[in-house]
């Protein structure tokens, strides 16, 4: 039986939790192969293989619903913060590179600080640190040295769910 | 009264900072109230506003004033503070423009005199529509920097319908008006008349006319180009622009809703990652294989054993007068055996045992014989080497 190229490692990123991007040498193969693997992966996992331009990811009943909610919170409040100070946090979320002490001057004087400090993941420095390196993990960010990163196509995923909320609540007002 | 041109003029210039005021009121409000003129007469000290009607620059409606619209539009211009217009303003120039050239066409070797001055009103029509469009996309261009600026500080939900509206209502109807590629748009009419215009610049035998058509044809290749350059600044610059406003905007509102309550909402969902252990592949699942075991503990219950056989107690009484009836008993073991055989149909160990005591009784004569002699009795599986003693009296019987 024969797999298509770099097939082990599709299979443990995934796996792993982690969002392909288009830029890796594994996304083109899962293009190609999207009905194969969509199917391997239903078949053997029962899992929902995702293809976007963006990025490729898995879903599967058992989500990870607390890491899903702090990235979330994390992006919202970066988002709300560089808005705040008038720049366009959409451009710069895409395009720019982040030091971490500027994610800690954003959190450290938020007006979300209860929230912030109420959330395990998000409460102080060190687990924000720790938090950064879940996201590089997942491919959601890219660290370009220690302590500055660029965010990747990944954070569509989260930012069509901030589009999906408004569309719910106008549906409901409707 | 017939004011002179240049004290007109004049006037204006002297008083363009009230002027200024009154376009601002009526760009607001539509109106300028008797109110407001009064206001901003008393607040700049100066009362002109004998001249400003004597000069035909405000017109009474009712009791209340506006610019008249020949002003208003010079101010605007000047200004270049142009409201954006609904493209069916617009759309009137297809009508008025559609129908000269038709006329045009048809009478094209008609009367001269008609034909020319349709050629004039055409290009006049063609000159206000282009000029209309340009202020259009330049109104457009100034409200967008402005909302993406937001100087105003305009609410997220106010700056989507704001950008949606644009969007639906402004931007995407006049690039349909300037789609050459549209059968039905303007553009693609313009493009029609320049290619008849070209035509007859050289070929009408009239020289005015002919004129007429080279002015036409070249304003035609002028407007053209201007309108294709409206069209990219529209979908190349304005239209991006207006839509990531909105995205922007609709994002930003998602966001600020999910914070007011993050832990009520329902999240995204994310693959729950499968650890890999490093020294065995196995190692999760076997662990988890034994947690498992705990995972689901069933009760267990113990019960109590209940013994329905009632407890054996040993007669003395009973088997001591079946001893004494038998007397004398030659080998007391056997008897005990035989006994016990008769009387259960079964020899119990312990039975067998209890029955021996009676071998001990005081009151019984005991056998043993000159020379002791053993016998071996069988219980179940167990063999039992015994003596042999005959019991000969029991008592004084």
């Amino acid at each position: 039986m024969e797999f298509p190229n770099h097939h082990r490692q599709i299979v443990e990123d995934l796996m792993s939790g982690k969002f392909i991007l288009p830029q890796e040498r594994t996304y083109p193969v899962l293009k190609d192969n999207e009905q194969s693997y969509t199917y391997f992966f239903k078949a053997s996992f029962n899992y929902d293989l995702k293809i976007t331009q963006d990025f490729v990811y898995l879903v599967s009943d058992e989500s990870n619903e607390t890491l899903s909610r702090d990235i979330c919170i994390f992006i919202a409040i970066l988002s709300y913060e560089i808005d705040r100070e008038g720049k366009n946090f959409m451009e710069l979320i895409q395009f720019s590179e982040f030091e971490v002490d500027e994610i800690e001057n954003y959190f450290t004087n938020s007006s979300y600080i209860d929230l912030i400090l109420s959330n395990k993941q998000l409460k102080d420095t060190d687990s924000r640190k720790n938090f950064i390196n879940t996201l590089n993990r997942r491919n959601i960010i890219e660290k370009t040295s220690d302590n500055r990163f660029m965010f990747t196509s990944a954070h569509k995923f989260f930012m069509d769910f901030a589009v999906d909320i408004v569309k719910f609540e106008n549906a409901e007002q409707n | 009264m017939k004011a002179e041109p240049r004290t007109i003029l004049r006037f204006l210039l002297e008083y363009f900072e009230i002027i200024n005021e009154l376009y601002e009121i009526q760009s607001k409000d539509s109106v300028i109230t008797f109110e407001a003129l009064n206001e901003i007469i008393t607040k700049h000290k100066t009362d002109i506003k004998q001249q400003l009607i004597d000069y035909k620059i405000l017109n009474s409606v009712n009791d209340n004033f506006e610019i008249r619209t020949v002003y208003y539009n010079l101010i605007e211009f000047i200004l270049s503070e142009f409201k954006p217009m609904l493209p069916e303003t617009i759309e009137k120039y297809h009508v008025s423009i559609a129908e000269l050239f038709r006329k045009i066409k048809d009478n094209i070797k008609g009367d001269k005199v008609i034909l020319n001055q349709r050629l004039t009103d055409l290009a006049g029509e063609i000159r206000a529509f282009y000029e209309m469009v340009e202020k259009n996309t330049i109104s457009l261009l100034n409200e967008t920097r402005e909302l993406k600026a937001n100087v105003k500080k305009i609410d997220y939900r106010e700056k989507i319908v704001r950008a949606s509206r644009w969007i639906d209502e402004y931007i995407i109807p006049l690039n349909k008006i300037l789609d050459i590629n549209h059968s039905a748009s303007i553009a693609n009419k313009l493009y029609d008349i320049s290619e008849f215009s070209n035509k007859h610049r050289l070929v009408c035998d009239d020289e005015n006319t002919r004129v007429l058509f080279e002015k036409l044809y070249f304003q035609m290749i002028q407007v053209n180009d201007n309108l294709l350059r409206q069209s990219k600044i529209l979908t190349t610059e304005l239209l991006p622009l207006i839509e990531r406003i909105r995205t922007e905007s609709i994002i930003l509102t998602g966001w600020i809703t999910f914070l007011k309550n993050p832990y009520k909402q329902k999240v995204p969902k994310i693959f729950e990652g499968k650890r890999t252990n490093i020294y065995s592949k196995n190692t999760f699942f076997n662990a988890s294989e034994l947690f498992e075991q705990f995972k689901n503990d069933t009760a267990v219950y113990f019960e109590e054993e209940i013994n329905t056989d009632e407890k054996w107690i040993f007669d003395k009484e009973f088997f001591t007068e079946k001893l004494k009836s038998n007397l004398p008993v030659t080998d007391f073991f056997k008897w005990c055996n035989k006994t016990l055989k008769e009387e259960y149909k079964k020899v119990e160990i312990e039975k067998f045992f209890a029955l021996t005591t009676l071998a001990f009784d005081e009151d019984i004569q005991r056998d043993f014989g000159k020379k002791p002699e053993f016998d071996k009795i069988k219980i179940n599986d167990l063999t039992l080497t015994v003596p042999k003693i005959t019991i000969t009296k029991y008592g004084i019987s």
